[in-house]
């Protein structure tokens, strides 16, 4: 005979012994973030992810579910920077989580740990959004998802410690796929070497300096400046001299002037994902640089 | 040379005697089988060690990658030291470092009012602080914003405001936590109060260019106060967030600014807001708030009904305003960068209930004032492309009900409700400067005598810039 109390005392188990086993609740800035917490930690992780490939990750605003989230977090992972710069710090004041301040292990800015380009040698706002500590958009570069790769599994074996011997296995694993992967990607984007593109915002750099791409000029006349149809113009001439043979733009950019300019150059216009999900075949780090890799590829043929 | 002298201890040994020669061959073997037999071992016990190593692959992998990261990490650093001057490591430079994040904003308007604009609203007072633009050119108020991490426990921020006619207001200045945790934060010092939506919203990131009549009339454009503010955001995935705060009462909209001298606080907040997305494309917070103040044993100089009868009134009681607001935003696929939309509203309703001294430097008669009066705004803005925005207000205030008793005979307040409507459209080259024009039909003054209302066509060219850091906005 089962009584309200006991319903009640065995509700209250279930909750308590689902509170206990509660994963570890990560805050993600971006996509690419989200697979790589999922590659290392699985089922030990319930992962929040607060963009899309379909936004720009600069112009995020701090949206009321990202506080409610960042409330929660154990670990929050975002690119740093000064990608986020206009809505993490608001989140993260907002959030009271004393987990997710600056120097804590539970907050982890990735680019802060790799190697980054276009560090510009020096920086005034008349040069547009330049960001001082160089190309955010780090998740095209195999090396530097590696080393976050390592770094991400510090970070979780120091909040949970619990599970450091599947956080092992998992890097140990994911390194290894990742390791035969960019082998795997340089030697398929080998055609790709020396091709000259033009990128609508600098979001590719670090694929194109991994493939040896050659990147002529962006759609942007300054990063973060909408194309202007004067600085188009001044593309078009430029292919005289010096032929492109790609129009890149990243999946949450407007194909307006890419497919202007590739009409304009007879060269062709290519989306590709900006971070996982972009495409339908970019469904986690692999697959998304197979997929920007394949897109070149047959976009070239 | 130790090496010369093992080859000429070998070289002696061969040029010795036949006969010796044998014996020292069989030696040698022995030795040598000595030394196989003991390489044998150590490799044995090598080949252990490879085993073990072998079993401990995963665990030395993640320290390779570890070592790689802090490799990483030291080539940042080397690559840092590297560059040329600006970076080079100075002493200034590492003093530097630890500077707070600055940023100024210049604003600037060209005003042009058919009327004088600094009348007031018809029985409604603006208290003190509200930003209005005046006619012709003029700069607002020049904002200077400072804000940095004092330890591992507090942050704190200083908002200084340079105000057109050479005054420095201090606007904000206040220390909040950053350690509490358990989604508790608490800021003390000078702040706006977290009240409705637009409340605590700086004038340079108004949609339009001044704040609405109820915000203008109820709480002097930005209410703030000197005291403690506790915020809690419960552990949910939708935003649940409760705020209550205690203050001097510096500010008593209705009145202005107020000189206390008093122990206990005299003022108190609390809010609630909640707010969440809606799918990818749409995110919402409502809210609701609660201030209550009272005016001190000396009572509060009252701007309230001043207008109408030029005399100097005055105020003893509590004042309570309570209200609604609600934001709700979106954008294609949640990316604003290309099309965007924003609707926000607020309803306020304001309770006076005290004593009313009319005329205090004449006839000085007290009565009872029971005072019931409410306003509300509501406002769109749509990005229809890059750089550009529209936007459109309507806000009105309503007399609602003034009891003042025995004053009433000497004076009584209009039975009129004032209002007005607002366009605007901006030009946003990048994230950091704003240049606005703005319409507005104003309805808000009344003549007295035959109780026909005022009209007024309002223009003004506004810019906003923003210098220095990269500030980060509220919802």
């Amino acid at each position: 005979m089962k009584t309200p109390i006991d319903v009640l005392m065995a509700t209250l188990l279930v909750f308590v012994t689902t509170l206990a086993h509660a994963a570890l609740d990560v805050f993600t800035c971006s996509p690419e973030w989200g697979s790589l917490v999922t590659e290392l930690a699985g089922p030990r992780a319930s992962i929040f992810v607060a963009t899309t490939a379909l936004q720009d990750v600069h112009r995020i605003q701090a949206r009321p579910s990202l506080i409610a989230h960042a409330r929660t977090a154990d670990l929050v992972v975002c690119t740093g920077a000064d990608l986020e710069v206009g809505w993490m710090p608001m989140v993260r004041n907002q959030a009271g989580n004393e987990r997710i301040q600056a120097g804590k292990p539970g907050f982890l800015e990735v680019a802060s740990i790799v190697p980054r380009i276009e560090v510009p040698a020096s920086v005034d706002r008349a040069l547009g959004d330049v960001h001082p500590m160089g190309n955010p958009h780090i998740q095209f570069g195999p090396k530097q998802i590696r080393l976050a790769a390592g770094e991400l599994a510090r970070r979780l074996i120091r909040i949970d410690p619990a599970g450091e011997v599947e956080y092992q296995t998992r890097l140990a694993d994911f390194t290894r796929r990742w390791d035969a992967a960019t082998q795997r990607w340089a030697r398929e984007g080998a055609p790709l070497q020396g091709v000259a593109v033009i990128q609508h915002h600098k979001n590719f750099s670090y694929l194109f300096e991994f493939l040896g791409l050659r990147q002529v000029n962006s759609l942007e006349p300054k990063p973060g400046v909408e194309p202007t149809s004067a600085h188009l113009r001044e593309l078009v001439e430029n292919q005289k001299s010096d032929p492109v043979r790609l129009i890149i733009r990243a999946s949450y950019q407007s194909p307006d002037a890419s497919e202007w300019l590739a009409q304009h150059l007879s060269v062709p216009a290519l989306m590709l994902p900006a971070t996982v999900g972009g495409s339908e075949g970019a469904t986690n780090l692999f697959t998304l640089f197979d997929d920007c890799i394949h897109r070149m590829l047959s976009a070239l043929k | 040379m130790r090496h010369t002298l093992i080859a000429a201890a070998v070289a002696l040994a061969w040029v010795g005697p036949a006969m010796a020669q044998n014996a020292e061959l069989d030696q040698i073997r022995r030795d040598i089988e000595d030394l196989r037999g003991s390489y044998e071992a150590r490799i044995k016990a090598l080949e252990d060690k490879l085993k073990d190593a072998e079993a401990s692959a995963a665990k030395a992998q993640v320290s390779a990658a570890q070592a790689e990261a802090s490799a990483a990490k030291a080539e940042t650093a080397a690559s840092r030291t590297d560059t040329p001057a600006p970076q080079a490591a100075a002493p200034t430079a590492s003093q530097s470092a630890f500077n707070p994040a600055i940023s100024l904003i210049l604003n600037g308007t060209w005003g042009r009012f058919g009327n004088d604009p600094t009348t007031r609203i018809t029985g409604f007072a603006p208290s003190g602080g509200e930003v209005s633009p005046g006619r012709g050119a003029s700069i607002g108020e020049s904002e200077l914003f400072l804000s940095s991490s004092i330890d591992p426990y507090f942050r704190g921020s200083l908002l200084v405001a340079l105000t057109p006619d050479n005054a420095v207001s201090v606007e904000e200045a206040y220390a909040e936590t950053t350690a509490l945790g358990q989604g508790f934060t608490i800021k003390a010092g000078r702040f706006f109060s977290g009240l409705g939506y637009l409340n605590a919203v700086h004038a340079h990131a108004w949609d339009f260019v001044d704040a609405s009549l109820v915000q203008r009339a109820f709480l002097g454009a930005n209410y703030g106060d000197d005291g403690v503010q506790v915020r809690w955001v419960a552990p949910l995935p939708v935003l649940l967030q409760f705020g209550a705060e205690v203050g001097r009462g510096r500010e008593f909209p209705g009145a202005g600014g107020v000189v206390r001298n008093q122990n206990g606080p005299e003022s108190r907040a609390f809010f609630v807001k909640l707010g969440g997305d809606i799918g990818p494309s749409s995110s919402y917070q409502v809210g609701a708030s609660h201030l209550q103040q009272r005016s001190g044993q000396n009572g509060v100089a009252f701007l309230d009904y001043d207008d109408l009868s030029g005399v100097n009134n005055r105020f003893s009681g509590r004042q309570r305003i309570n209200g609604v607001d609600m934001v709700y935003k979106w954008a294609p696929d949640g990316n604003p960068t290309y099309r965007n939309f924003k609707f926000a509203a607020e309803w306020y309703q304001r309770q006076y209930d005290g004593d009313f001294t009319f005329d205090t430097a004449g006839l000085a008669a007290t009565d009872a004032l029971a005072a019931r009066q409410s306003g509300w705004y509501a406002q769109a803005i749509y990005q229809f492309m890059p750089y550009w925005r529209v936007g459109g207000r309507y806000d009105q205030l309503s007399h609602g009900t003034v009891a003042l008793n025995a004053n009433a005979a000497r004076l009584a307040p209009p039975a009129f409700n004032p209002k007005r409507y607002s366009l605007m459209v901006d030009w946003n080259p990048s994230e950091f400067s704003r240049i606005r024009l703005q319409y507005s039909r104003d309805l808000t003054r009344q003549n007295i005598a035959t109780g026909e209302t005022i009209g007024d066509n309002q223009l003004f060219l506004q810019y906003i810039f923003s210098l220095g850091a990269h500030g980060a906005h509220q919802f």
